[in-house]
Order: structure tokens, then sequence, then C-alpha cells
């Protein structure tokens, strides 16, 4: 009892008819790395939300140092010593570092905020817990992961003693993961309880000390990390064993699909894309490392052709496409997941219906594409296509009608990839295909894509997760600062030589170099 | 619950309704009259049974007015310009209907006809200047407006002008080149049917098309449209070119009605393009909505005359309800847009 810091009792909350916790118990004991995990939906951002004041539980009891609290408000659940990390950042991008930290809870002198000592401060917190941060830097200017830093350190100022994370890595570099977890380790060596939700498993693995595992509302499994295995959260978070799908080695080879000769891209004066080249072939699938923001999604653009080329060629199967539109593209045999879902690959407003019609409404069964009927669509095709589209992807909805920004990350993605690969175009390029999406369904998602290369197909996939590449890439290009840096064939591809290549050590993937 | 009420697509409209008239109330309060028996006149005056023929005459411009703001909403963009489009459309009926000498069943088709295809013409340039040169829609409509209401106005004062008259109008027409009434009803004509076709055509197309399809698309999400191969530049080009299409139509229904002249400025001072536009957004742009919508405002419209009669409230109240609303509404967008940012947790 003395080492719990917070006890989260028999908590339940429905939202209309979902319910979204249903009688769960939460023991965080004190000093303690505490997991919650779970797939989409299973109820960790409500039992968070409830946690931190943000939301009202109709039923249970929180109990912090053993004293029973209700939350109005997140400002009763600071006060209590709970502090929160949010996956979208909320500071102020226009002011320092050290402003954002103290905002709220100002050092003052004379009633006026003394700056020298907030960036005291800053500096000495930072000190202690190992957080690299300049406190005089504007935050606009700063990297996601320094801005999740500042984030640490505004909650760490306020006296937190509870700290919740939730999905802190999603927007990190791998070294910046490795970073996070050492201060999470220090935090707790330091007595603070740090609350982690997440649904990636290795990382519950590498940092965490308990495990509470969420599935329809209910705790689906609690466990020591020490004494559990990848299987066996699996298991509690899907209620199923996952089969973890491999790609079973190449097939046979057909024409090429995909041509891209000498291809650059320049964006605002700056060269995004550098004199690259690659081809995709049917029967293959073709992966692209890199970190976030070395030019892949320059290049899909150009490849899609929302982007003009500075130099080089586009070929798909036959045809030039180096300046043409999109639509001849998409009509030559290309199919694209993009990265953003939300600004580029669905209509957040518009139903599922809507959404997986796009592209295919001048087609049949949907539209009539010749004769008296052009031009018009048959809204009853387009129902019935959705609803079996929803029953074969698994896309968890109460109905077609739905807005797809009311679905969660992982359907929302789902509808993408349904309406993408319906086009069974013979190219299809698939930019982080699994984003955002459940361990579940992301095998899911694997399978159907080995499917499509089976078909004999060609994918072009671009990822930041290199285990994703190598379950499924017969080659992997490594893309850093606009250039193919390396490239490895299946036989000698590995994570230590993809991540290597990926932070720009060219020179360490020796033999693979390719110029 | 409370929360999910509010999350009603119709509740912002609607409190934007009830808000603009609790405003009016105040307003009316503070010049030291009554509010109810200034509501009552307008109702009364809009509503009254000698009053409809000319209520429903005034609801199908609004409408139609609606729809030239409507269409383009469709797709995300703005058209300003229907006072220039709507005028343009009235003095291309008159030159059509008056100086060729057609007989009456070729001449009111015809001036229709060439009256949709000039304005229609004219509020299409603004789609290429988008596209081209980049200059927004909502800019190009409102700038080149007054340009045509200049031409037009220049036309009636001088080549068209009514020889000996003081007014800036043109002859009458010929009888022969009058659009055809409804039985003997004064204001309400064959326009207004035709008015109520246009509607249902934006209807079928709207839901049904591929064409309205992609506008709603390239509307909820431009660059999700360009991705999937959508041309946002043809688009604009239709949509602008039906938007002054049906502007072009309600000038020139409106001037081979009643008095079957073109006056300067008679086309433009009953507010028609402003009333449309606020029904327009107040319908969010749904075709099946507008003419609900263009009721509240046709009500204002011609209640406002009868409540400055009867009730000493000056007319312009309608203006300020009608700005209140289109406030609200315009809010509304920033506010929705300021949520959208701040993004949606999975």
């Amino acid at each position: 009892m003395s080492t719990a810091a917070v006890e989260l009792r028999a908590i339940s909350k429905r939202f209309d008819a979902v319910v979204a916790n249903d009688g769960i118990d939460l023991v965080l004991a004190r000093g303690t790395v505490h997991a919650v995990m779970g797939e989409n939906g299973a109820g960790k951002s409500t039992l968070m939300s409830i946690l931190f004041g943000l939301v009202r539980p109709d039923s249970g009891d929180i109990v912090v140092d053993g004293e029973t609290r209700s939350f109005q408000s997140p400002l009763d659940a600071i006060a209590a010593g709970l502090g929160m990390v949010h996956q979208h950042f909320r500071l102020f991008d226009s002011m320092t570092v050290a402003e954002n930290v103290v905002f709220g809870a100002e050092p003052t002198r004379g009633g006026r905020i003394d700056r020298a000592a907030a960036a005291e401060r800053v500096r000495s917190l930072a000190d202690r817990y190992g957080l690299d941060t300049d406190p005089q830097a504007r935050v606009g200017d700063l990297s996601a992961g320094a801005r999740q830093r500042v984030e640490i350190l505004k909650a760490l100022h306020r006296d937190a003693r509870i700290l919740i994370l939730d999905e802190p890595t999603a927007v990190l570099t791998p070294s910046e993961v490795t970073s996070l977890f050492t201060v999470i380790r220090r935090a707790a060596e330091d007595g603070t309880t740090v609350v982690l939700v997440t649904h990636k498993i290795q990382e519950v693995l590498d940092v965490s000390t308990e495990v509470t595992v969420l599935r329809d509302g209910r705790v689906s499994g609690r466990f020591v990390t020490a004494d559990t295995t990848s299987a066996e959260l699996v298991r509690a978070m899907t209620g199923r064993e996952v089969e973890i799908v491999a790609n079973p080695g190449t097939g046979t080879l057909g024409e090429t699909v995909l041509e891209v000769e000498g291809v650059s891209v320049t964006d605002a004066r700056l060269e995004r894309v550098s004199n690259v080249s690659l081809s995709v072939r049917r029967g293959e699938i073709v992966g692209i490392a890199g970190v976030s923001g070395n030019g892949q999604h320059d290049l899909v653009a150009a490849v899609l052709g929302t982007t003009p080329v500075s130099a080089g060629r586009i070929r798909l199967g036959d045809h030039d496409m180096t300046g043409a539109p999109v639509a001849a593209r998409r009509a030559a045999g290309l199919a694209v997941i993009p990265e953003d879902r939300r600004g580029e690959g669905s209509a957040v407003t518009m139903s599922i219906t809507e959404n997986l019609s796009l592209g295919h409404h001048r087609q049949p069964p949907i539209g009539w594409p010749t004769g008296f009927g052009r031009g018009w669509m048959s809204l009853a095709a387009a129902r019935t296509r959705a609803s079996e589209q929803i029953s074969s992807y698994d896309i968890r909805t109460s109905g077609e009608k739905q807005p797809v920004g009311s679905l969660s990350g992982g359907n929302a993605q789902k509808v993408v990839i349904a309406r993408e690969l319906s086009f069974d175009a013979p190219l299809l390029i698939a930019e982080q295909p699994t984003q955002g999406v459940d361990v579940g369904a992301i095998e899911a998602i694997h399978g159907r894509l080995l499917d499509y290369r089976a078909s004999g197909r060609g994918i072009l996939l671009v990822s930041h997760e290199i285990s994703e590449l190598l379950a499924l890439a017969d080659r992997v290009l490594v893309m850093f600062a606009g250039e193919i840096v390396a490239e490895f064939d299946r036989s000698r591809a590995s994570a230590e030589r993809i991540g290597a290549a990926m932070a720009g050590a060219a020179a360490a993937a020796g033999e693979e170099w390719t110029a | 619950m409370i929360a999910r009420l509010t999350r009603h697509p119709a509740v912002v409209p609607i409190g934007a309704v009830v808000l603009a008239i609790l405003i009016g109330a105040v307003v009316i309060l503070l010049a030291g009259l009554n509010p109810i028996d200034a509501y009552a006149a307008v109702l009364q005056g809009s509503l009254d049974v000698r009053n409809l023929d000319y209520t429903f005459s005034v609801w199908g411009f609004i409408c139609g007015m609606g729809l030239v703001a409507a269409i383009p909403l469709r797709m995300g963009e703005f058209n300003l310009g229907g006072n220039g489009q709507l005028v343009l459309g009235g003095i291309t009926a008159y030159v059509v209907a008056s100086q060729l000498g057609l007989p009456g069943i070729v001449a009111v088709p015809l001036a229709l006809i060439a009256a949709m295809l000039v304005s229609g013409g004219f509020a299409a340039v603004s789609a290429p200047l988008a596209t081209r040169f980049g200059i927004p829609i909502i800019i190009s409509t409102l700038l080149l407006s007054p340009v045509a209401v200049a031409v037009a106005s220049y036309l009636v004062r001088f080549p068209l002008a009514e020889k000996g008259s003081g007014n800036a109008q043109t002859p009458v027409l010929p009888e022969d080149a009058h659009i055809w009434s409804l039985g003997d009803l004064r204001y309400t004509t064959v326009g207004l049917l035709l008015i109520i076709a246009v509607m249902v055509i934006f209807y079928i197309v709207d839901s049904r098309s591929a064409v309205g399809f992609e506008l709603r698309v390239t509307g909820a999400n431009r660059r999700f449209g360009e991705y999937a191969g959508l041309k946002p530049g043809r688009l604009a080009l239709g949509a602008m070119g039906s938007a002054g299409a049906v502007a072009g139509l309600v000038g020139a229904i409106i001037v081979l009605s009643s008095p079957y002249r073109f006056i300067d400025g008679a086309l433009i001072s009953p507010g028609y393009t402003f009333a449309g536009l606020a029904a327009a957004l107040l319908a969010g742009g749904r075709p099946a909505l507008v003419p609900v919508t263009a009721i509240l405002f046709t009500i204002l419209q011609v209640g406002g005359a009868s409540m400055e009669r009867t009730a000493e409230v000056p007319r312009q109240l309608s203006d300020v309800l009608q700005g209140v609303v289109i406030v609200i509404l315009a809010l509304r967008v920033v506010l929705d847009r300021r949520r959208a940012g701040a993004g949606k947790d999975s």
C-alpha cells in the first residue's frame, strides 16, 4: 500500500454506446516505469485522460498517495503531483524553452517574471535528468525530440511525481528514443513514477518494469516485464497468437513497372532529392529506408506527379511520365498509400464510402464509363462495394456512412489501403503503410502486401521501421540527404547495416556502397 | 449529453440565426422601440396573403443567387462577384430581347441563354486567374464585379438610355419580349420555375454525378483530390462557369419581368446577391438546404419594408441581421480550422 503512488479502482467510462473503460484496476508502484499497452481503441487514452483529470469517470476511484481524489480538471491533477506529456505537444512556438517550461508557475521577483531564475531552474532540471536542452532556444526552432524534452521539463518543473507519457516515441528518431529511455530510467531511479502509454512491444520490454495490458476496455493482463515475453504481450493485446509474416523469398521477376533515372527534386532552392535512380519490377518489393525527411517523401511525390522534377526521367511501364499529370500516371498503373493520411490520403469529413470510392467512381461498378450514363454514379453500387471492403479489411466502424475522421488511426489507414490496393495497379507505392496501426492489423497489412507482390505486381515500400523493411523487402535502398547511399540485397540486409547507412555512415556500409 | 448536442451540425447555423435575432432585438430596444412588434411586422409583411406573389418571386431570386454562391462553395471557393455576374446577365438579356427584333417565342429563350453564356463566361475567367496566376477566386470575383457593374451602368446611361428620361434606364421592352407570367400573378413568372429547375439539377448533379463528387472531394480536402488525380483548375472552371450562368439567368429573369426594363442599380440594390450568399453559407453549400435557408432571408428582405412602415424600425435592420449571421458562420470556419489544426488523438 505504501509503495503505490497511484491506484485506480474499478474505473468505468461510457461514451454513448461504447464502453471505453469497464472496471479497470491499475496500481502504479512508486519509482517504477509502468507500461500501459493495448491496441487502438482498447481504452488506454480514456484511462489516461481520467487519471489526468481531462475526463471524469462514470464510476470508480482515483487514489493518489493513499488519498481518494476527484479531479475536476487537469489543474487538480497537476496539484496532486501528476504531469502528462501529450502526443501532440502543447507549447508556444514563439517563446523560449525557459518561458515554456515555467509557464503557469513562473518564478517571480517583485511581481515580474524572473527570467534568470527561470533559465537557471531549467538548466538544473535538465542536468539532473540528462535532458539536453538550451533554455534560451525558441521552441519553434526545435526538433520534435527536443520539444518533447521541453514538455517533460515542464512537468518536472511542476514537481510531478507521476509522469504520464502518451505514445512518446511516435515522433522520435531511433537515437532520440534511446536518450528518452535514459531520461525515463533516471527519473524512475529518482523516485518518479513513469506511466508509458504505447503499443510498441519492443519499447515496453526495453524500458518498463511492469506492464498492464488493456483489451476492449478491460485489463487483459498484468506482467512484470522481466518475467514476460513479447509473445505473451501480443496474446494479451490481441487475444490470439499472431504469426509473424515474412517475405518467403524472391519470386519470379517480371518486366519493369517503375524506372527512375537520375531524378532530382528542388523545393524552395533546396535539393530534396539528388540524382536518384532506381527501378521496380513485377514480383518484387523494393524498400527505401531512411530517417524521416531525407527525401523519401519528395521522391514519392515526384513519381506520383504532385511535385515536379528538376532533372531526370520517370517511366511507368512503357510510358514516359516525366511531366505527366497525376491522372495520367494513375491511369498508366500507379497506386499510392501516402504517408500523410489525414492531409493527403483521405477527406476526414467525408464518409468511408466516399473515401473508398474516389478514383473508382468513374469505373464500373460505381460509374458508367461510356454511353448514355457516362459521368453518373450508382450510389447503391458504391455502398455495396464499401461494405464488402469494410468486412474484408476488417475496418471497425458503425457503418459505411461514418466519417473517416472519426475512425481510429488504424482503421482510417485500412480505408486508404483498401482503396489503393483495389486499383490492382502494376506498381504500388506504400509509404509508412502500418503507421498508427495495431499489432494484429500490421500482420494483416503485411500479408496483403506480400500477396500483392505474389500476384505479379511491384511495390516500392518506404518505411522508417527497419523491421518492416527486413520482413517484406527483396532489396533495401537507403536514402540519406536526398541520395541513395546504400543498397542491400535481402541476403545482406541487417538492422545494423541499414541503421548505420541511415545515419549517413555510408563508408561503414563499405562493400554495399553503390555509386 | 450536452457536448453531444452541441456537436450536431445544425447547432451552429440555428444558433447563428437565434443569436442574430437576439442581437437585432437588443438594437431595437436600444432605439427605444418594441422588438416583438417589429418582428411581428416582419412576419406579417412577408407572409401576408396579398404579398405572397411578391414574396415568392423574391424567394426565387435569393435561391438563384444562393446557388451562385453555393456551387463554388462545394469545392471550397467563394464567389463574391454575384453582383457583376447578375448585372451582366440582365443587360445581355435586354440587348438580345430588344435589339434583335425577334418574335417573343424566340426572343425570351434566346435572351435567357445569351445572358447565361455571357455571365458564365465572365465568371469563369476567375478560374484560370487562380490556376495560372495564383489570384484567389474570392479576390478576383470581388474585384471584377464592379467592372461589370460599371460597364452595364455606362451602357444604360448612354447607348441604351431611354431618350428624354431623367432616370438611368432603358426603354420598356416590347410586350412580345416579356417573360411569361404564371396566370394573373404580377411578380411570379415562369422564371421562378426555371430557378426551381436549376436547383433540382444542382441537387442531382451534386449527389449523383462524378463531377459533383469530385467537387465535394476537392472542397473537403484539395490535396486529397490532387493526389487522386482530380484537376482542381478544370473543376473551378466548371463551377465558376455554372455559377455565373445561374447569376446571368437570374439577372435576365429580373429584366424580362415587370417593370420590363434595365434600370441602373435596380438589380443590385435589393441585395439578392448577399442574401443568397448568406443563405448558401447557412446551408453549408448543401443543395437541398439552400431553398430552406433562403426562406429566412426572404422573410427578412420582404418583411423589412413592412417593419419600417408599421413598427418604425428602419429596414436596414434586415441587413444587420444578415451581417450577424454571416459573421457567426465565418467564425465557425475559423474555429473548425483551428480545431482541425489541434489534431485528433488516435
